[in-house]
């Protein structure tokens, strides 16, 4: 039990001697967006009251172990928080809350998989960071010009929600089966 | 009429080119993949139950983002290469190694993790760490590893590994790994002189003069003309004024042979590379290519020989072309395990050719290289012992009776010294230039005297 501390105190000694600045920057923005998005999407009250300093550790963890399962956990308690605040709270889907969500969540998520790929004390280049942020940048504008565009619609015709998530739903299933399709087809 | 049995072509058909039906790299979705498929179908399924377009524009990020990433998927695998200095690297000197990663395929590799492990004594800076690039498509990219070669030997740079991350991080291939290159590093040699003295000679040209008449360019002396001499040969001078004729008679060139007979039935010390503490090995390849260098710089014939189980020998020759082999030879010296079959069966002075001197590298911790280093001497070779031994070495402390122990054994090596001294077997210890002199002139001394046997 004690040589199994101390091994691990000792790993956690080197840890911290090798660890190069990007992959550490690289889980500090894991850590931040985490903490943002759930910020964002749980009740404030909640947040800000006794729950708040679980919810804020449970989104440190993918920081701290990118390679397991945590960063989908993390994220599915996000959209449990939006899911109960919209819906038990009767909150309003406000247009900037569903942008940071969804904007936080897929940088969150793309920088998990590159820190599961770089080790901690490796030493990066610095193209690989700008790529792989241009290339979500990327991805974040196209799903937010998506966004301002489906809630507007949804605006527009009001009550029609349940239509236009329908279609749209659909339309991204099909896409969904596809992408697998190819996928299983390699 | 027979059928004549169906026969398999010995090579393939020429229409199935080779390397066609492989299945490439094996690229496998990542945990990421896995989380973008979930997290898609999870909050589109929601959305469509709940009725809510917010939840599939959360989902909107991922979908599009695989979208994005697995529009061109790669298809061939990565190529690692190792680049490792050719040229004559000397301890304590620069090596240089690099790595060069291939991408063959179409599109960019995001992310590439290279590994490489190298020899401790090859100090290369970083390669202790992983290295984390981007190739671009049908591009390569190359990192370099300057370094320090801190020690004789041959050396690995190698092997190293390559992991993939393309498609941003949802296909990773699985680890390239490449094979270890080697790196030759010569050992430095102390400078080293000694006296011309030399104690016997087999050839009839070379540096040293012999102890006999001959043609030579060294003066012996005049005497009267004989039959058989050379007319070129006679004094004129002395000739007209004895009125006699006489001959400048001369002493013979020799060259000498060399045989440098190293001790590696063990090993003891600490190596601290050229820049640290020498072990008994570090100490006899040195001093042998130290030697080695001085004698063949004077145009004699050198030959080595392992003491130990293996038994390597290079054959006497001379010349710089010697010298490098040499140098080559001595890269692969190791130390035998004293519990390894017993050498003296394989090795005797009728292996050492007579006229030879012998320089003998050994710490003298084994018994069996003093009972070797007697037997040569009694079988009336010319055999001066070289120390090995690094001053003030210490054994590991493993109980309060460890130093105690060491003096007795310090003692009784002293005395096996003291006898191989008795028994005619000069033992210095190595100290560069100038350690063997006053050896030499004593076996040059020894070597004129008339022989007993």
């Amino acid at each position: 039990m004690l040589d199994a501390v101390t091994a691990r105190l000792d790993r956690a000694r080197t840890v911290m001697r090798r660890a190069t600045l990007v992959p550490l920057l690289i889980r500090i923005g894991i850590a931040l967006f985490l903490v943002l998005a759930m910020s964002v999407a749980w009740p404030v009250e909640l947040v800000a009251g006794r729950y708040g300093v679980p919810l804020l550790l449970l989104a440190l963890y993918p920081a701290i172990a990118p390679r397991g399962r945590g960063a989908t956990a993390v994220v599915l308690v996000v959209v449990a928080g939006w899911v109960a605040d919209t819906t038990w709270n009767d909150a309003r889907v406000a247009l900037w809350r569903v942008l940071s969500i969804a904007t936080l969540l897929y940088l969150a998520h793309t920088l998990v998989a590159l820190a599961a790929q770089v080790p901690y004390d490796a030493v990066v280049n610095l193209d690989v960071v700008t790529g792989w942020l241009t290339q979500a940048g990327a991805v974040v504008l196209i799903s937010a010009v998506l966004t301002v565009i489906a809630l507007g619609l949804a605006g527009e015709l009001a009550g029609g929600a349940f239509v236009i998530a329908t279609l749209v739903g659909l339309a991204a299933a099909v896409a969904a089966t596809l992408l697998l399709a190819r996928l299983l087809r390699r | 009429m027979t059928d004549t049995p169906p026969l398999r072509a010995a090579i393939p058909p020429a229409d199935q080119p080779v390397g066609e039906g492989w299945a490439g790299p094996a690229w496998v979705p990542t945990r990421a993949l896995g989380r973008t498929v979930l997290l898609t179908g999870l909050l589109l399924v929601l959305g469509v139950a709940l009725g809510r377009v917010d939840l599939v524009l959360l989902a909107a990020p991922f979908a599009v983002g695989a979208a994005l990433g697995l529009r061109r998927m790669p298809r061939s695998a990565p190529e690692v290469m190792i680049d490792a200095d050719d040229e004559h690297v000397v301890e304590g000197g620069q090596a240089h190694a690099g790595l060069t990663v291939l991408n063959p395929d179409l599109i960019p590799y995001d992310l590439v993790v290279v590994r490489i492990r190298s020899s401790p004594w090859l100090r290369l800076e970083n390669a202790d760490r992983p290295f984390a690039i981007t190739v671009a498509e049908d591009g390569w990219a190359q990192i370099d590893l300057p370094g320090e070669a801190l020690r004789w030997g041959r050396h690995e740079v190698g092997p190293a590994a390559a992991r993939v991350a393309a498609c941003q991080g949802l296909l990773a291939c699985r680890p390239v790994v490449t094979a270890a290159r080697g790196v030759r590093v010569y050992p430095v040699t102390d400078p080293f002189a000694a006296v011309e003295a030399m104690p016997a000679a087999a050839g009839l040209v070379g540096n040293h003069r012999s102890r006999r008449p001959g043609e030579g360019g060294e003066l012996a002396g005049v005497r009267p003309f004989a039959p058989g001499d050379r007319l070129r040969r006679i004094d004129w001078r002395v000739s007209l004024r004895t009125r006699d004729l006489h001959v400048a008679a001369t002493l013979s060139d020799r060259d000498a042979e060399v045989l440098l007979l190293l001790d590696v039935l063990g090993e003891a010390g600490v190596s601290g590379g050229v820049a640290g503490s020498a072990s008994v090995l570090d100490t006899t390849v040195r001093a042998s290519a130290a030697i080695a260098e001085h004698y063949l710089k004077r145009g004699d014939r050198v030959s080595l020989l392992e003491y130990g189980a293996s038994g390597r020998r290079l054959r006497p020759a001379t010349g710089r072309r010697q010298y490098l082999t040499v140098l080559e030879w001595l890269l692969d010296v190791r130390a035998h395990s004293a519990d390894e079959s017993p050498y003296e069966h394989a090795f005797g002075p009728h292996h050492v050719s007579p006229d030879a001197l012998v320089v003998v590298l050994t710490p003298l911790v084994d018994p069996r290289s003093a009972d070797m280093l007697a037997r040569l001497t009694q079988s009336g070779r010319f055999v001066v012992a070289v120390d090995t031994l690094p001053a003030g070495l210490q054994p590991p402390r493993r109980s309060p009776w460890t130093p105690l122990a060491t003096r007795l054994w310090r003692i009784e090596r002293d005395n096996v010294l003291g006898r191989l001294r008795e028994h005619g077997v000069p033992v210095v210890a190595w100290a560069g230039a100038g350690s063997l002199d006053q050896v030499l002139r004593d076996v040059a001394r020894m070597a004129s005297a008339p022989r007993g046997r």
